[in-house]
């Protein structure tokens, strides 16, 4: 389908039919979640040989297997012989995964390893060596997160980064230990479109003050107060909406703390910061070492993707059909921090994000309308808008990106389709445009 | 499960705690929540874990920092849902929606402490929300009820969520 009206990224204006067409969806599926690097599992997740991890790209079953060798490969979750799911676990370890249906037997290299009768009822004519789980094209890491993608011409997952990895140093590299991710994966069913949320998170600071309202007036008496300085209209000029980046974006503040200054015990998350300020700064220089590390940033790369340092989730968004999605949670924590913070970053993550999130709980029914509401033969054909603050954005000293100031705008929005379009009109990578608008020509250096 | 040779129950405190359940669901039914924050303990647990979804001969051992949870409420927190439910803010709630509460298989033993018990049960949270949509969320509770001056209170509330996948957009209700 032609996509070039349903976008207007010049003007701010979608098309509400692309939230419910099942045409567009196939071709997201196809041009989307089959092109894209997709988020498939933090190294954290299965740190040993034979540890293995469920989950999905676009709406294929996936399994992530951590290899012997310790490198990481992935697999469609579909016998070779008549498609059965061969893993209904969410995560594990295995030596070997057997399928339900007529008991073949897969190792985690993805080979067959066994065939029940395969003497008595294939006669040895099988050839178990073109039976193996199929492999995911391509599974690269960056810095503990897991990618994976099915499109052979797909450029590199540096490259396909890009200078979202800016940001993304903030989180995964700013500590030398590294980053993890903590306990199960909340799993929530949404009746909503799965670009509906991603576009809420990479950009929409203006739903905060009003969506989140009642949690908002209760949790300031437990002194989450913070929460609003950083994404509330309280404070419009704090921070930064940073786009740009080959469809990925950031949305941050800028004062170093905020991320950490609504938990109800502050202290321990400050003075962690403060002592290891030094660290942050040496390896990622002045401007994110003293700005960035500690502030709330919302971090989203494309498609699916979103972490916010921070509030610390982490989560990507399952489609499930246009109308409907399942969204994934989960608490992060970079591993240098005291088991104690990391306890309560976890305790505190579940209480506002989590599935009873007295800020999560407040999302989804609008969400799930916005959708509803693109379903009618009117409605449809209505357009919706993201013209906030359109044409008021620019290159920023020290930072990548095309950025408009202030938490409240829906400059990140107006990319995030921009790049949904650009996927959807390209026939191939090769038709995909590539930019980092305003990179950064000298990098800061990575030890001052 | 109780044993074969349990230390009676008397009759009179089955009565009363399974009376106080049925009591407790018709107040949370009823958004009555100040009333419900009467039959708690000062010192009540509210817990809601988050289950792991293994194959029983998977030897993975468990997370480090812990499952993650859905509640896990002292009763500061507990009143703190109750002030964001109660804001008038919170647009999920209003109007409001049809909410039933089942309460069914209660099983009383004793506790190690002589003026506690042990409940369990199973809650069945009907709710109609927007236009036709129907959810439940099923569940069972191992709680401790402490018989003090003021009769039986909840102790602690362990609950076991039976969904893998949450399948509404939020837990706007109590367990
Ligand atoms: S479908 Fe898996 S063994 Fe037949
Ligand atoms: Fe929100």
């Amino acid at each position: 389908m032609d996509v070039s009206d349903l976008v207007d990224t010049t003007t701010g204006r979608q098309k509400r039919t692309i939230y419910s067409n099942e045409e567009l969806y196939k071709q997201e599926l196809e041009r989307i979640f089959g092109r894209c690097w997709l988020f498939l599992v933090h190294t954290s997740q299965i740190p040993k040989a034979g540890d293995y991890f469920r989950t999905f790209m676009g709406e294929d079953d996936v399994i992530v297997i951590r290899q012997k060798d310790g490198s990481i490969k992935a697999f469609l979750n579909s016998c070779t012989h008549r498609g059965n799911r061969i893993c209904r676990a969410d995560r594990g370890n295995a030596k070997a995964f057997t399928c339900n249906y007529h008991g073949w037997s897969f190792a985690p290299d993805g080979s067959l390893a066994g065939v029940p009768l395969e003497n008595e009822a294939y006669f040895g004519e099988l050839d178990r060596s073109k039976l193996g789980l199929v492999q995911v094209t391509h599974v690269a890491e960056y810095k503990g997160l897991v990618f994976g993608c099915f499109d052979p011409d797909a450029p590199s997952l540096e490259d396909y980064l890009g200078d979202a990895k800016f940001f993304l140093d903030v989180w995964l590299d700013a500590m030398p230990g590294g980053t993890s991710l903590l306990g199960e994966t909340q799993k929530m069913e949404l009746g909503s479109n799965w670009k509906l949320p991603v576009e809420n998170v990479c950009g929409d600071g203006y739903h905060l003050g009003w969506a989140h309202a009642g949690a908002m007036s209760a949790v300031q008496s437990m002194d989450l107060a913070g929460l609003s300085v950083g994404n509330s209209s309280t404070n419009l000029e704090g921070g930064l909406s940073v786009a740009g980046m080959n469809g990925h974006m950031a949305l941050t503040s800028l004062d170093g703390i905020s991320g950490y200054a609504f938990y109800p015990e502050p202290k321990p998350m400050m003075d962690y910061l403060e002592a290891n300020r030094p660290t942050a700064i040496e390896r990622l220089g002045k401007v994110r070492g003293e700005q960035l590390w500690g502030s709330q940033i919302n971090i989203t790369i494309f498609p699916n993707l979103q972490f916010l340092p921070g509030l610390n989730w982490f989560r990507v968004y399952h489609p499930k059909g246009p109308g409907k999605l399942e969204q994934w949670t989960w608490a992060m924590v970079e591993n240098d921090m005291p088991d104690e913070m990391q306890a309560a970053i976890l305790d505190n993550q579940c209480l506002t994000f989590g599935l009873a999130g007295l800020f999560d709980n407040d999302d989804g029914d609008n969400l799930a309308a916005c959708t509803e509401q693109s379903r009618g033969w009117r409605t449809a054909q209505m357009d919706v808008f993201t013209n906030m603050a359109l044409g008021r954005s620019g290159p920023r000293d020290g930072f990548p990106g095309d950025i408009a100031a202030g938490l409240v705008s829906e400059h990140n929005q107006r990319y995030f389709y921009r790049r949904w379009q650009e996927h959807m009109q390209a026939e191939s990578w090769a038709e995909v445009p590539t930019y980092n608008i305003n990179s950064l020509s000298v990098e800061e250096p990575e030890n001052a | 499960m109780l044993e074969m040779n349990p230390a009676p129950v008397l009759v009179e405190d089955m009565i009363a705690l399974t009376q106080r359940l049925y009591h407790e669901a018709r107040l949370l039914d009823a958004e009555r929540f100040e009333d419900w924050l009467e039959l708690l303990c000062d010192d009540v647990t509210y817990r809601m874990d988050l289950k792991r979804r293994r194959f029983r001969a998977d030897r993975s051992p468990p997370a480090a920092v812990g499952a993650g949870v859905v509640f896990n409420e002292n009763i500061a927190r507990l009143k703190l849902r109750i002030d964001r439910l109660r804001s008038g803010y919170v647009w999920a709630e209003d109007p409001p929606n049809f909410v039933r509460r089942v309460i069914s298989n209660v099983e009383i033993e004793p506790a190690d402490a002589e003026n506690e018990v042990i409940v369990h049960s199973v809650i069945v949270i009907h709710r109609n929300r927007i236009d036709g949509l129907a959810r439940q969320f099923t569940a069972g509770r191992t709680d401790r009820w402490r018989h003090g001056t003021q009769g039986w209170c909840l102790a602690a509330r362990d609950i076991a969520l039976d969904h893998a996948v949450l399948p509404d957009s939020n837990i706007n209700v109590f367990f």
